[in-house]
């Protein structure tokens, strides 16, 4: 994304932040049925992959040389993300907190998320581009607590409870993946 | 403490120690890393001259490449002269790989080039005995490409031996074979490397309970009805459903299983469908009915059929396992399909996958139960099915139900002989 943010109203910005502290509290006090309730039932919820790259010689200089699109390997690519699910995945994840079986969420992880930067960088009819980052605070019992870092990149469409979640990509800052799972509803 | 404390005769118990001891895992790197081969890549991921990936051999970096000559070559990713690593990027394409610190450059090959100092002093150091230390033995099979750091070792063919017969029943299904898709995905687990290895090696039956949230009970019982688990040679194993005669297509297909097979569309479906009718004239009948669940090729690669994917377990110390894995699809089909297919691993597998999250909290555990203290006298009990494997008219190998826990105990059997020859030696 290029130049500044989209000048949205104080209503808008209102709007959005007041969603993303919404949809972050759920998730926190684990509400995941609720919280699959602002995903749209076509929702793509991306995480590219992030690789190492050769420097190319020719960018040498400009910005391109070091973006960090250069690093991702995303659904366009032929490299293989590390998620591109639908509605059936992130419903599937979120049932499975709610059975006395799901091993891997028995005891529950401990998570504080913290959501910011939320800047509207485009938008399309009804449809809003909107970027935000967020550090996660993760402890599990059993395990070491960590905390995960990343960008969204949304696609929003307007709704009752504030707004639909379309699409969802997720830019995680990892360098060496050392954290239990990036499986987590980000 | 001995090796033949750690193990006993039938395999039968294995000691906490296997999992947890230092000086242990010093003979395994001696026993076993030095003198197996070892998977490096794939050819599909260096394709042309200059091409790269890079690998590991236990904790040894390795740098894999296409030579300008089109051959294979291995090199150790440490420069001559200090140490550091020449090469930092996962994969890519280049001519030259050049040191950070002084600035030696080294071909794709591994041939030292140029000493940028060298100008400057009067005695030449010979540049021909300088290059990057080449890993001695590397073959390929079907495009799998190994490397061994035993110039002695037996031929890559003898060593996979019959599992070739289990390898080629997904390999030769696709007309171009398959193909690799991007780097790996590679995360780090506080476990030992043997875990992930034992539980693709055969250890199908953890899925009914450890995944019951997620795999149904009837999948599990289809498995149980109609699996097999087979060791070809001792630490080599391969579970696979054999299904009926005359079993629908859509249940036999490799593929379908798989989210992106069920989800994916009509034009997904439609090419697993195609592949699988011609899998009888291409791997025979018995192969075709073949449905595989996972596989293992001593040491520690795996392959998981049903969601497609090829794994490593480089250790990193006992308590430690850099785990990196693949998607692979067949190399012909279109773009499209090749994206939707990469789904059937990474739905369920790789570092955010629904299973494999359940998996690596239970190797961490494991790996923190082998290393309590007081608690010596309670080997592992892997006795399950002892005995039980006998050979098949038509399959390779030894065979039994799935749950007879044989193919770990083989694979412990290897692993204590190999263990055994240079415990003593330094
Ligand atoms: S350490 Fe590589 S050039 Fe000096
Ligand atoms: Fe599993």
């Amino acid at each position: 994304m290029n130049g500044p943010s989209l000048e949205a109203t104080p209503q808008q910005q209102r709007a959005l932040e007041r969603f993303y502290y919404y949809e972050a509290r759920l998730l926190d006090n684990r509400q995941y049925q609720q919280w699959l309730a602002l995903v749209s039932p076509e929702i793509r919820y991306l995480m590219p992959s992030r690789v190492n790259v050769m420097v190319d010689n020719r960018a040498r200089g400009k910005e391109e040389m070091i973006s960090v699109d250069r690093e991702l390997e995303g659904p366009d690519s032929l490299g293989c993300p590390i998620r591109e699910e639908g509605y059936i995945h992130l419903m599937v994840r979120a049932e499975r907190a709610f059975k006395i079986n799901s091993w891997s969420e028995n005891p529950p992880a401990r998570t504080r998320r913290i959501v910011g930067n939320v800047e509207l960088v485009g938008q399309r009819g009804e449809e809003l581009s909107v970027l935000s980052n967020f550090h996660l605070y993760y402890a599990r019992p059993g395990g070491e607590s960590c905390v995960y870092s990343g960008q969204r990149r949304d696609v929003l469409s307007p709704a009752e409870q504030g707004y639909t979640i379309e699409k969802r990509e997720v830019i995680m800052d990892y360098a060496n993946i050392e954290v239990p799972t990036l499986g987590l509803l980000f | 403490m001995r090796v033949s404390e750690l193990v006993n005769e039938d395999a039968s118990l294995v000691s906490r120690r296997c999992w947890s001891d230092a000086g242990v895992y010093e003979l395994e790197k001696r026993g076993i890393f030095r003198r197996a081969w070892l998977f490096l890549g794939h050819e599909s991921q260096i394709r042309n001259p200059g091409d790269f990936v890079q690998a590991y051999m236990c904790e040894t970096p390795v740098i894999l490449a296409r030579g300008m000559d089109g051959g294979l070559h291995a090199s150790v990713n440490s420069c001559t002269h200090r140490g550091l690593p020449v090469c930092r990027a996962d994969h890519g394409n280049t001519k030259r790989f050049i040191c950070p610190y002084h600035n030696w450059s080294y071909s794709v090959e591994g041939n030292l080039v140029t000493i940028p100092q060298e100008s400057a002093v009067a005695n030449k150091p010979d540049k021909a005995v300088l290059g990057l230390k080449q890993v001695p033995r590397v073959a390929s099979w079907r495009g799998m490409v190994f490397g061994c750091f035993d110039e002695n070792v037996e031929s890559l063919e003898d060593y996979l031996g019959d599992m070739r017969f289990y390898l080629d029943a997904f390999f030769e299904r696709f007309p171009g074979g398959i193909e690799f898709l991007g780097a790996p995905h590679r995360w780090v687990i506080n476990a030992n490397w043997k875990l992930p290895v034992e539980n693709q090696l055969g250890d199908v039956n953890h899925g009914a309970f450890l995944h019951s949230a997620i795999i149904p009970r009837e999948a599990q019982d289809l498995i149980e009805e109609l699996g097999f688990s087979a060791v070809t040679r001792a630490g080599h194993g391969a579970t696979f459903r054999l299904m009926p005669q005359g079993a629908p297509v859509d249940e036999v297909a490799w593929g379908m299983e798989g989210m992106g097979g069920m989800f994916g569309g009509a034009e997904v479906q439609e090419y697993l469908r195609e592949i699988q009718s011609h899998a009888a004239e291409r791997v025979g009948d018995i192969r075709a009915r073949m449905k595989g669940l996972t596989y293992g090729i001593y040491p520690n690669l795996s392959f998981l059929w049903s969601n497609t994917s090829f794994k490593v377990s480089h250790p990193r110390g006992p308590g430690k396992v850099e785990y990196w894995s693949w998607a692979v699809v067949p190399a012909d089909a279109p773009d499209s399909i090749k994206r939707v297919l990469r789904t059937n691993y990474s739905s369920f597998f790789g570092p955010a996958g629904i299973l494999e999250q359940e998996d690596s909290e239970v190797w961490v555990q494991q790996f923190q139960g082998s290393n309590i203290d007081f608690a010596d006298d309670r080997p592992y009990y892997y006795g399950l099915g002892l005995g039980e494997e006998a050979p098949h008219p038509e399959l390779p190998g030894l065979v039994s139900v799935t749950a007879n826990e044989f193919y770990a105990r083989h694979f412990f059997r290897r692993w204590r002989d190999e263990l055994q020859a240079v415990e003593g030696q330094s």
